[in-house]
């Protein structure tokens, strides 16, 4: 019962946070009903940013940097908990309160143009003949006078599986001796030996570059483009947090862009992660 | 010698004419705000236009001239892309192609109206200088049969890609700069279907 009424109440806030007067903005169309569902919808994954650090009031109109509403933490205490996906467990706890109290408590905001946040698009692509799925990861880089997203870095399991991360003691016995150089590099051949263990002959430090063979495949017309299945942004600006936002297309007061993840991650710990979203920075 | 005076005329006026760009300062939230009025307007053009090309009371000839009225609020290779809670695989047309799709709708009447609410983005600048936003309307499309009854009824989100370019034009020997706005790419999505 606790938990249907924790689901209800915020839900509820939220439908009266935007109630909206017919009359007040009639600007475009012609449609007499309820247009409240559409308003509590996050529309935009911008309009998710504003409303997460308070930047728009309740109808969607920008705030000035000057008016004393902007970026207002008591009101954005009430938007924030309304920016998740309700229907998750994961998403709608403790975790969430945690993670909203932090945000007020240290002024933490997203930045458009703050680097540290990344799309993940999930497309289908043709592969040797056969359906697959990949997802590309894209993120905003600076150019010229404005912005551009880019590609980061792509997830293909058949890219993956070429580099196995291997058994510590299989890839010990792989190496050449240091005094090769002497002998004209003679033993070379045994880098060629077994194409499987070939890249325990590269630096210890080497990362494959997935985007690499991405590519060339694409140039080779091995791999060609089909479609989009969907979107979704994974958000490391936070200290200590990682979360995700995805798109809910359902009716409600609880629809558009969500998060959908929410995770405590020490800086420390993000690192690790970045270099899959980002593996050369 | 007069090439390499034009040369260097060329890169002159090229590094100048790109510094004005470069040094043009960020939009105040006031400029943002008409500027925002001034692409809701063509938005509101599209919305009417849609409207009556839907419709089965305009006829033939005046729905092609109102076809032409709107492919001239988009930029030339502005393209749709559709999908639908059944089908979320986009289906791409161009312009022309969406509104003469739109008006060959195998219904006897049909009735298309916009929501009051509409959301625009803020606007970013893309790497020539160029703003680009979205702005994001809502249509309901209703379909009817010849007995009047509701055969097809829909709500799509509609996200259409918004560019504004500061321009000069000569007005009476003076220069006169203006914010030109053209339409791109509208991605449309189904979000209820009965």
């Amino acid at each position: 019962m606790s938990k249907v009424l924790r689901l209800i109440v915020p839900v509820f806030v939220l439908a009266l946070c935007f109630k909206v007067d017919a009359q007040v903005l009639n600007d475009l169309g012609s449609v007499e009903m309820d247009e409240r569902e559409l308003y509590t919808m996050t529309k935009q994954m911008g309009q998710f940013i504003n409303r997460f650090n308070y930047e728009e009031d309740q109808y969607g109109k920008k705030l000035n940097p000057n008016d004393p509403s902007f970026r207002n933490p008591n009101k954005r205490k009430d938007v924030l908990p309304l920016l998740f996906d309700l229907e998750n467990p994961r998403t709608a706890g403790a975790l969430r309160d945690f993670f909203v109290e932090d945000l007020i408590k240290n002024n933490q905001y997203m930045e458009f143009l703050g680097g540290n946040w990344y799309s993940e698009v999930s497309a289908k692509f043709k592969w040797k003949g056969q359906m697959v799925d990949i997802s590309m990861i894209l993120m905003l880089e600076k150019e010229g006078l404005g912005s551009k997203w880019v590609l980061s870095n792509v997830f293909f399991s058949e890219f993956q599986k070429y580099f196995p991360q291997g058994e510590m003691a299989e890839r010990e016995k792989h190496f050449l001796h240091p005094m090769s150089h002497e002998l004209d590099f003679m033993n070379i051949y045994k880098v060629f030996n077994d194409p499987q263990t070939i890249e325990y002959y590269a630096s210890t430090d080497y990362q494959p570059d997935y985007l690499a063979l991405f590519f060339y495949e694409i140039k080779q017309g091995n791999l060609k483009f089909d479609h989009v299945e969907s979107v979704k942004f994974h958000i490391f600006q936070i200290k200590n947090w990682y979360f995700e936002v995805s798109w809910f297309n359902r009716s409600g007061y609880n629809a558009g862009w969500l998060i959908s993840n929410l995770i405590y991650l020490k800086d420390e710990e993000k690192a690790a992660l970045l270099k899959l979203y980002q593996p050369k920075q | 010698m007069k090439k390499v005076l034009f040369a260097i005329a060329f890169a002159f006026f090229a590094l100048t004419g790109y510094q004005a760009l470069a040094q043009e300062p960020e939009l105040s939230p006031e400029r943002k705000q008409a500027i925002d009025s001034l692409a809701l307007e063509k938005v509101r053009d599209l919305s009417k236009y849609v409207k009556l090309i839907g419709s089965k009371n305009t006829p033939w000839s005046e729905a092609n001239r109102v076809i032409d009225r709107a492919e001239e609020l988009f930029a030339p290779d502005a393209e749709i892309g559709v999908s639908s809670l059944a089908k979320t695989k986009i289906e791409y047309y161009k312009v022309r192609q969406y509104l003469e799709r739109l008006m060959r709708l195998n219904y006897d009447r049909v009735e298309i109206d916009w929501y009051k609410i509409q959301y625009v983005s803020d606007l970013q600048r893309q790497p020539d200088g160029t703003y680009v936003g979205v702005i994001t309307i809502f249509q309901t499309f209703k379909g009817y049969d010849a007995e009047g009854r509701l055969i097809y009824q829909d709500t799509t989100k509609k996200d259409i890609t918004v560019y504004v370019k500061r321009k000069e034009t000569q007005i009476g020997g003076r220069l006169i700069g203006f914010w030109d706005v053209l339409l791109g790419d509208m991605r449309v999505k189904e979000t209820t279907k009965k």
